[in-house]
């Protein structure tokens, strides 16, 4: 077939046209891919590509079996879109009619909404109700948008007033304000991430990219035994409205690794409601409560003077009958006495009798043993708001100190550090590290002991004093049949206005089975009324506490020489 | 000769022609696929979070309903129970071997 000059020039125009068509498609292509690549590129990302910022969730807190003791969950918090003022002002006293708002607060709104703010809060951290009932008003509004919502996390304690003070609290933003809530937020908060999304013309997501990959927040177990915790609050509670004092605190601790099974303040309060609690019942007496600890802290004395051989327990020492005087001090006892022995001393708990021994034992000596035990530093526990107490440096002892020292006076220390102090006795003279961590994450916390204080030899003449000041002394009322507990009861004056009143904290430490210590207690009780001394008021309470730990604990009675077991 | 040649050089631009629209296709049905797993794989991640949101509270509706007070409460009001008075707990003495 044979292909004419016109027939040809057609098909030459034809081509031409064609590759007209393909050079413009290619010049297209070339200017949007080469010479506004940027500015399309953006383009398309502003269209389908979206940043999100994830929020971690908070990690959760557990007692030692595993119960949840504060957990965060998701929630949702609403806000009012005040692009058009009147609807938001109807539908303002639509949803304040079904929602509960404080009149402060709806003051707030409805001034910002007169404003013309854009953006107000209207509730956050929603209930499941109240998120329904809102849902229900927005989708029958007449404008959708007015009513927004946002995801959030909503921090719960089930427990409620159980371990407040060792949890502490957040505030509205998840961010730790108190207890282990504070000291461990870094880590229990996490890490907050970014994904690029991409996301279709309907605005549904199908491919996403980690920009920065979040990190939860670690799951935390404490040693804190939650259903001991519930019952030693429950009974602290009961003994210091029996006595009408002002706070008190219980803390039991394993004798053996420090790790606290319990540790109960009052007045205590709810976690869920920290915003609508008050500084004064915030304080954790366990760890922020200063006080002179009185007679309890012969043990120290006695430690002190066994330790460095310059007493032995039946050395006799002259009481004055009840009244001595050192430097224009006037030292009294509340019984008198005319000769005890060392350890009636310590038994029968002579202020006299202790200021002679601590004579004996000299300040250097006595300085340096106080200052092992860890009186005047904070005891590690990891909570921010423990105090160290005070402890003056030995140049600023004055000559009468040396006497108000040897039964408890012109020290500062708080409930942890006597339960501390007693521990090291029940250890054979360690001194642990009281430690509330069981768990951060996968990492298990060891216990940490700081060294041996005391010699096995001093601790032993000290357990057998101590079980005697139960037995026989001034401790009985803390006394249970068929388990021999070694302690000592404590009962101090409180300054006020820079001199003592007569008001008092009243203590008692120990730890039982004597012989084999599974657990170290301290009560204190702060200015009760009626009774004061600490056999009275806080003895009585490390019994029954005891009592319950044996059958809970199953810490079964010891076997006396007759080889009876007693319950 | 020369059109023998000419044949195999158009067969094999078949042939690349064919293998350049296979490559295409498996290229766009693959895209097509993946885009498709996109949707359902944040189908899926949204389930999973939906389910996990919802074990959290679940477990703290647990943890609720389980704490000590309100059980106490509902163990003492609603069951009746009560704690035993002093008398009620025995001694036992148990003589040894």
């Amino acid at each position: 077939m044979k292909i004419n000059r016109n027939e040809r020039n057609r098909a030459f125009i034809v081509f031409m046209m064609f590759v007209g068509w393909i050079l413009i498609i290619g010049v297209t292509l070339i200017k949007t891919q080469v010479f506004h690549f940027t500015k399309y590129l953006a383009r398309i990302k502003a269209q389908s590509h979206r940043i999100l910022s994830l929020n971690p969730k908070r990690g959760t807190i557990y007692d030692c079996q595993g119960e949840v003791l504060a957990i965060s969950v998701k929630a949702k918090s609403a806000f009012l879109n005040n692009k058009n003022r009147y609807e938001s002002e109807r539908i303002f006293s639509r949803i304040n009619k079904v929602i509960s708002i404080n009149n402060e607060k709806r003051r707030n709104i409805e001034k910002r909404i007169k404003r013309g703010d854009n953006f107000i809060w209207l509730k956050r951290k929603l209930g499941d109700k109240e998120y329904d009932i809102l849902n229900k008003i927005q989708s029958t509004s007449r404008q959708r948008s007015i009513i927004g919502f946002i995801d959030e996390y909503k921090r719960i304690y089930p427990q409620k007033e159980t371990a407040a003070h060792i949890l502490g609290g957040v505030g509205i933003d998840e961010q730790g304000l108190y207890g282990i809530e504070f000291a461990l937020d870094k880590g229990l908060k996490g890490k907050g991430g970014e994904v690029e999304v991409l996301v279709d013309a309907r605005r549904k997501v199908f491919n996403y990219q980690y920009l920065d990959q979040p990190v939860s927040g670690r799951d935390v177990y404490l040693t804190i035994d939650s259903t001991v915790q519930f019952f030693i609050e429950k009974e602290l509670k009961k003994v210091i409205k029996k006595f009408k004092a002002k706070g008190g605190s219980v803390i039991v601790m394993n004798s053996r690794d420090g790790s606290l099974i319990a540790m109960a303040s009052y007045p205590t309060y709810n976690p869920d409601r920290l915003r609508y609690t008050s500084g004064r019942v915030l304080k954790n007496y366990a760890i922020s409560f200063l006080y002179d600890p009185g007679s309890t802290f012969k043990i120290i004395l006695a430690s002190s003077a066994l330790e460095n051989s310059i007493c032995y327990p039946q050395q006799i020492f002259d009481c004055y009958n009840g009244s001595y005087r050192i430097h224009n001090r006037q030292i009294s006892d509340v019984h008198s006495f005319n000769k005890l022995t060392f350890e009636d001393i310590i038994i029968k708990s002579s202020n006299i009798g202790a200021v002679r021994v601590g004579l004996r034992v000299g300040k250097v000596k006595y300085f340096k043993t106080i200052n092992d035990f860890g009186f005047g530093s904070k005891t590690g526990i990891g909570l921010s708001a423990e105090e160290s107490g005070i402890l003056n440096p030995l140049d600023k002892w004055t000559l009468t100190s040396i006497a108000s020292l040897s039964f408890g006076y012109e020290i500062s220390v708080t409930p942890i550090q006597m339960l501390r102090a007693f521990n090291v006795i029940a250890t054979g003279g360690h001194l642990f590290t009281p430690r509330l961590l069981m768990k951060v994450g996968q990492q298990l916390q060891r216990s940490r002991e700081n060294g041996k204080i005391l010699s096995t030899s001093t601790c032993q003449k000290m357990l057998s004093i101590m079980i005697k000041v139960v037995n026989q002394g001034t401790g009985k009322k803390a006394m249970i049949e068929g388990l021999t507990i070694a302690g000592k009861t404590g009962t101090a004056q409180k300054i006020k206005r820079g001199k003592y009143e007569k008001i008092y904290v009243s203590s008692f430490g120990g730890f039982f089975p004597a012989q084999n210590p599974v657990l170290t207690m301290y009560v204190v009780i702060d200015e009760p009324k009626g009774k004061i001394y600490g056999g009275d008021v806080a003895a009585p309470l490390f019994k029954l506490i005891a009592q319950r730990l044996m059958i809970y604990m199953g810490i079964f009675p010891e076997i006396d020489g007759k080889n009876e077991i007693r319950i | 000769m020369k059109t023998k040649k000419k044949q195999s050089i158009s067969g094999i631009f078949v042939l690349i022609a064919f293998f350049v629209f296979i490559l295409l296709f498996t290229y766009s049905s693959l895209n097509l696929k993946n885009i498709d797993y996109g949707y359902k794989m944040q189908k899926l991640l949204q389930a999973q979070k939906k389910l996990k949101e919802e074990i959290d509270k679940l477990r703290a509706k647990k943890a609720t309903l389980l704490n000590l007070e309100r059980v106490e409460k509902v163990v003492m009001k609603e069951l009746g129970y009560r704690y035993p008075e002093a008398e009620q707990f025995i001694k036992i003495f148990e003589i040894g071997k």
